[in-house]
């Protein structure tokens, strides 16, 4: 069952009224929606707000959505116009070329155009949670770390991993829970001192 | 489980499989933890620039106040096209079974008429010229003609090879 295909089933879920089900959704999109944000609103502040206004629109608009194409790509429209709708409501410009779409959205990883969006009261948190997974990912034996990051980073399937680490899928299966729980195991105890914040 | 979870976010599970663990990471608090974590650490390998927290509760406390939506199951819908598209098939193809059918019953005639043909056509060939006679003194009481009298002065011909092989004409 594809990533695609998880989407789809939790979307019929809400659909048939599951709100817990969007629940997992916002989980999964968050932080991909919010950097696409923004990319629009430069305003780290206004860009949670806008992220928040674009899930509720998308929640609003789900009896709507026939899954003609993936959840991310409709997700990811209803971002872009919500953005453009808050900055036109506040009469301002976008700031980024408004030719950039959806699709772009997917694909897009230049680091150098993005800064920080984090609000001042967790960016410190942010931090150590981002040195916390890297020292982490560092840590971790040779094929652990390359299954994760083929995973992770390069977006393979697991039947790609196995063929580039010549081993079966079920080992690659393994290997990517095992480094993902040797991870959170670093991350546990930082994330429990943030109590009442949800990732 | 939490395997389970990991290649359920790789979208590496069966349908069944990943049904009913997603009710499970839905209503488990533990379960939704791994969730939100392995979901968090892939965000941070691939966007380390944009990790914030925080952000999902405010969507889930502002869901609360969103009334439920409610929409026609998508499966539905694809269930009632395949049903729509299996009742056409079906039509077509039990048209299609009394066509071929219909034309297997009229090849089968064809053959049957023409050998029928065939066999008459010899045995008119071998009227003699007595039967011509015959038929002449008593076609004008015949009741399928329209000719009526006329037919009297109609002569019947008609030719067969002699004894040497020529073409003779006999009246």
């Amino acid at each position: 069952m594809a990533d695609r295909e998880v989407d789809q089933q939790l979307v019929e879920r809400v659909q048939r009224g599951d709100k817990h089900a969007f629940d997992l959704l916002v989980t999964k999109y968050q932080r991909k929606l919010g950097r696409l944000i923004s990319r629009f609103v430069r305003d780290p502040a206004e860009a949670e707000d806008v992220t928040q206004d674009a899930f509720i629109k998308a929640y609003r608009a789900l009896p709507g959505f026939r899954g003609e194409s993936a959840f991310y790509t409709w997700l990811y429209r209803i971002g872009i116009n919500t953005a453009k709708n808050h900055l036109l409501a506040n009469k301002r410009r976008p700031q980024i070329n408004t030719s950039f779409d959806a699709e772009d959205a997917e694909s897009f990883e230049e680091a150098s155009l993005l800064r920080e969006v984090s609000t001042p009261e967790n960016e410190l948190m942010s931090k150590e949670v981002v040195n916390v997974v890297q020292t982490s990912l560092q840590q971790l034996p040779e094929d652990l770390r390359s299954a994760l990051t083929l995973r992770e980073i390069e977006g393979l399937s697991y039947e790609e991993i196995a063929s580039v680490m010549n081993c079966p899928i079920g080992t690659v299966r393994s290997r990517i829970f095992r480094a993902r729980e040797a991870v959170a195991e670093n991350l546990r105890p930082l994330l429990e001192t943030s109590k009442g914040n949800r990732w | 489980m939490k395997q389970e979870i990991s290649a359920l976010m790789d979208g590496e599970l069966f349908e069944d499989e990943a049904d009913s663990l997603l009710e499970l990471v839905k209503l488990e608090s533990g379960a939704h933890k791994d969730w939100e974590m392995y979901h968090l650490i892939g965000d941070v390998l691939r966007q380390p620039e944009y990790i914030h927290c925080g952000l999902s509760a405010k969507v889930h406390g502002r869901l609360q106040d969103e009334p439920t939506v409610l929409a026609p199951r998508v499966r539905a819908v694809k269930q009632k096209i395949r049903t729509f598209a299996l009742s056409a098939v079906a039509s077509l193809a039990a048209v299609s079974v009394v066509a071929w059918m219909s034309l297997q019953i009229t090849h089968e005639a064809a053959p049957q008429m023409a050998m029928q043909q065939n066999g008459l056509h010899p045995a008119s060939a071998q009227i003699k010229s007595k039967s011509n006679d015959y038929l002449m003194a008593h076609q004008e009481f015949s009741p399928s003609t329209d000719m009526n009298g006329g037919a009297y002065y109609i002569r019947n011909v008609s030719y067969s090879p002699d004894e040497n092989g020529a073409w003779d004409k006999q009246q």
